[in-house]
């Protein structure tokens, strides 16, 4: 186990877990489209299922979107934000359900919100034009076996036309 | 405008490089190049400088250079017939927030001036205003708001909550203060330039390719972002405080004879705070030396 694993497991902080109530309301009344939160009572793992867009590539398709949480949400960004088994097939989204994106990593800022997060996702999944894994799929999946977490990538962003 | 290409004396400062983008491939995830490890060496770092230190006299100032540059050297001497003191405060890219924080808070501790505080407050409620207008919801935001305005009152003085000027520093190197007061300030910043961005706008692109929301998204929302002359206009004019701020570069001008360069960034509109409790009048009461890259606070005498 890494250390930043077991960062993950760090009970929320007080006003952390005050965020996550409030995205869960703002949530309830206000689901992004395409998104449903299946509840649970667990505030620092969300489940979100995912549904493409109508008129894309992935429209009637649906994935599964785990987001964890760390201790100091939203001053640091969700520990992860992975697609769980299968994930869908983009040029943008590794096997292992890890997704280039950088919002989730460098340019988190606490302005954004799990909401803002699920619709920057959906675009990402809409401009794609093609259905396949990263070129280096294979060699990155096969780096992560040890568990590490997307956050520990050091990412080089793919350009944003997808 | 900053350059940020210009080389660091002494590579003291470490400047934060900006973000990567547009490459083909994200490549380099060997095990020695994980975010991890670039952690354990800013953990290291941070130890060594406190978000915010101690008030150190001017002459730590000189013996940085002890062999540097001598243009250097001459200018920190004009800037030892002005200045008494330098308060350094961690170069993580925050610096100019974090100096800006201090400093604020500092002067209201020590003025007592109640009616800057009341000013300030209204300024806060239009910062606050500006943002539900740009769509940010309120979630988003009001802990960070919340928690300077509880700054500010607390250094208001004679209450049971009242800051000693030693609790203020304390707080200030405290992460889960400091860090929400920074990301206040970067909201603020953020909702004046979107407000205003047809006056930003060519400040902007003078600075990168992207459009004045993606510049607030990618360079003035995220921690660690630096800060430019576009964010101190943003800041100064979203409060309504002045700001100096002296230029401790190589940069020297033809007419012989050293000075050192300094802008005041004043307010462009509204009622400006009254100087300071002290000294000279029509100054403005925060003074930050900037060296390339970095951001501290300066003491006049």
């Amino acid at each position: 186990m890494t250390s930043s694993s077991a960062a993950a497991r760090k009970a929320l902080s007080k006003i952390a877990s005050n965020r996550l109530q409030k995205e869960l309301v703002e949530w309830q009344v206000n689901p992004p489209a395409g998104f449903k939160h299946k509840v649970t009572d667990n505030l620092q793992r969300w489940v979100i299922e995912v549904t493409g867009a109508p008129g894309t590539l992935y429209a009637n398709e649906t994935y599964q979107l785990q987001v964890d949480f760390p201790e100091h949400y939203p001053m640091e960004a969700p520990q992860q934000v992975i697609f769980l088994h299968p994930a869908p097939l983009h040029p943008h989204i590794y096997s292992n359900g890890h997704i280039c994106l950088d919002i989730l990593y460098d340019s988190w800022s606490p302005a954004m919100t799990v909401s803002s997060i699920c619709i920057s996702i959906l675009s990402m999944l809409s401009s794609s034009t093609v259905k396949q894994r990263p070129e280096d799929n294979d060699r990155y999946v096969k780096n992560c076996r040890n568990g590490r977490s997307p956050k520990e990538t050091r990412w080089w962003f793919h350009d944003d036309k997808v | 405008m900053q350059n940020e290409e210009q080389a660091l004396e002494d590579g003291k400062f470490e400047a934060v490089t900006s973000p990567v983008s547009a490459f083909d491939v994200w490549a380099n995830f060997g095990d020695d190049n994980t975010m991890q490890e670039e952690s354990v060496v800013q953990a290291e770092e941070g130890k060594k400088v406190p978000f915010v230190g101690d008030k150190e006299p001017l002459s730590t100032l000189a013996a940085e250079y002890e062999s540097g540059s001598p243009i250097l050297l001459e200018k920190i001497k004009v800037l030892d017939k002005q200045y008494s003191a330098i308060r350094r405060t961690r170069g993580d890219g925050n610096c100019f927030f974090r100096s800006f924080m201090f400093s604020y808070l500092e002067h209201i501790l020590q003025c007592q001036d109640l009616a800057e505080v009341e000013r300030i407050k209204m300024n806060v409620e239009e910062c606050r205003k500006t943002l539900q207008k740009l769509g940010y919801p309120d979630l988003t935001f009001e802990d960070f708001f919340a928690l300077f305005l509880e700054q500010l009152e607390d250094v208001i003085q004679g209450k049971e909550t009242s800051l000693s000027h030693d609790e203020l520093v304390f707080r200030s190197r405290d992460q889960s203060i400091s860090d929400y007061v920074v990301m206040f300030f970067r909201f603020v910043t953020s909702g004046e330039i979107q407000k205003r961005s047809e006056f930003f706008e060519p400040f902007i692109l003078g600075l990168t390719n992207s459009t004045v929301e993606q510049f607030c998204k990618s360079s003035v929302e995220p921690m660690g972002e630096e800060s430019d002359h576009v964010h101190i206009i943003a800041l100064s004019d979203a409060l309504g405080i002045p700001i100096r701020v002296m230029y401790l570069d190589r940069s020297s001008c033809d007419t012989g004879g050293v000075s050192v360069n300094h802008h005041d960034f004043i307010p462009a509109a509204g009622d400006l705070p009254r100087t300071s409790c002290g000294s000279e009048a029509s100054s403005p009461f925060i003074t930050l030396l900037y060296r390339p890259g970095h951001y501290d606070i300066l003491y006049p005498k």
